[in-house]
């Protein structure tokens, strides 16, 4: 098969063909919103990069399940490819909602429920790699975390939830079974929403699987050197 | 693939250039005033009452984190919504201690309010009206710079990587290479 047919490139090519077509949309086509203005436009960022940073500890949880149960060496790889693709968009979800929150709310940061969770989630991707990076390499290593990252998991339905819920100051999810027709984002402003949406997956997909390869390599490298009788630790 | 992103590169970097130059060329809408009054909008930060519970006056931080105290008349006039969307209206003289109330349950939802005053006194209360356009384009350029600058900073460092572990994989396989020859 042709090099620019591979997986990485149809990525690559689709990532950045959305990523075009959701700046112009954002910037050009959909039209400003009426009580926030200009700053609304931060959420076809924000709310993108926090669907992705919950996908990706989906997938880590996943991952980590599959690992538990088939103790194949790939579902690992896959698990930590997705956790540190996510610690950067979760880190990114966190600021981006600050500087939202600075202009509408007044304040950069408040104890509510949906931004508690989600910083929730955040440590728990931290402390998934932590684990990974301090604990002796090995099976034991890999199946601990295997289970912090089915643990993590637990946070994703109820960062979802949590504005429903708890109903404080974040505005409710305008996607998904719990959005209703009122906070629901419709007309242009739920296309423009739903391309920045795809555009964010690829491009988490792109990052978690060029990390994936870089794992392998890794994995690959120490693989090697025990072969020949150096004892250099597991990346 | 270098090449491929190369040239990925180069159009996120022309692709930030055009957002920042747009970023700069959108139009600010400022805030309208008439008859000496100031119309301000922003959430609630404070609220203070008499000994009878009655309010007397209110501090309002606009989207610039700027705080401004308001003391209120007997006209002073309130238009201000539940979070279930259901409208209260009424005057300072009318309800001067519901007032407390509604004020208070906005600073706990974060829900903003357009104040409009003349030398420090309010003169209307009401929910942020529509149509008053706060543009804070230089929090709009933080998140998409901040945003683009981590992915790009994050993608440098898996390539520098990913290059580093391939030259150390090439250098082992020669290594065993040569071994198993001689």
């Amino acid at each position: 098969m042709s090099s620019i047919l591979r997986t990485s490139n149809l990525l690559l090519i689709s990532t950045a063909s959305l990523m075009v077509l959701t700046l112009w949309m954002v910037f050009f086509w959909v039209p400003t919103e009426a009580n926030q203005g200009n700053i609304q436009r931060i959420l076809y960022i924000h709310v993108p990069v926090a669907w992705a940073s919950m996908l990706a500890i989906i997938f880590v949880a996943v991952a980590s399940i599959a690992y538990l149960r088939t103790k194949n060496e790939v579902w690992d790889r896959l698990a930590v490819a997705t956790a540190e693709t996510g610690v950067v968009f979760g880190a990114l979800m966190l600021i981006t909602g600050m500087i939202w929150a600075r202009p509408v709310w007044g304040v950069w940061w408040t104890g509510e429920a949906k931004l508690t969770t989600a910083l929730i989630l955040f440590f728990v991707y931290v402390a998934y790699l932590m684990f990974r990076a301090y604990f002796p390499p090995g099976a034991q290593r890999q199946r601990l975390a295997a289970i912090i990252g089915v643990i993590g998991a637990i946070d994703t339905p109820i960062i979802y939830y949590a504005a429903n819920l708890w109903s404080q100051a974040h505005p409710p999810s305008i996607v998904g079974p719990s959005s209703d027709a009122e906070s629901a984002f419709s007309g242009e402003f739920g296309v423009t929403l739903t391309v920045a949406t795809l555009a964010f997956t690829f491009l988490f997909l792109y990052i978690a699987r060029e990390r994936f390869s870089t794992r392998e390599t890794e994995d690959a490298l120490v693989e090697i050197r025990r072969s020949l009788g150096d004892a250099e630790p597991a990346l | 693939m270098t090449i491929l992103s190369s040239v990925l590169r180069l159009a996120a970097i022309v692709l930030a250039a055009v957002a920042i130059v747009f970023l700069a060329l959108l139009q600010t809408v400022p805030a309208m005033a008439q008859d000496g009054q100031q119309i301000t909008s922003g959430i609630v930060v404070g609220v203070l009452t008499d000994e009878q519970g009655r309010l007397e006056r209110f501090a309002l931080s606009d989207s610039g984190g700027n705080v401004t105290e308001y003391s209120v008349e007997g006209s002073t006039e309130y238009g201000l919504e539940t979070q279930a969307g259901d409208r209260w209206v009424a005057t300072q003289a009318d309800e001067p201690i519901e007032v407390v109330s509604r004020l208070r349950d906005h600073q706990e939802r974060f829900a903003a309010i357009t104040v409009t005053s003349r030398n420090g006194v309010a003169v209307s209360v009401v929910e942020r009206e529509s149509g008053r356009l706060e543009t804070n384009l230089s929090f709009l350029f933080a998140v998409f710079a901040i945003t683009w600058a981590g992915f790009f900073a994050y993608i440098f460092f898996v390539s520098r990587k990913q290059r580093e572990l391939q030259r150390q994989l090439a250098r082992l396989q020669a290594t065993i290479k040569r071994n198993a020859n001689s």
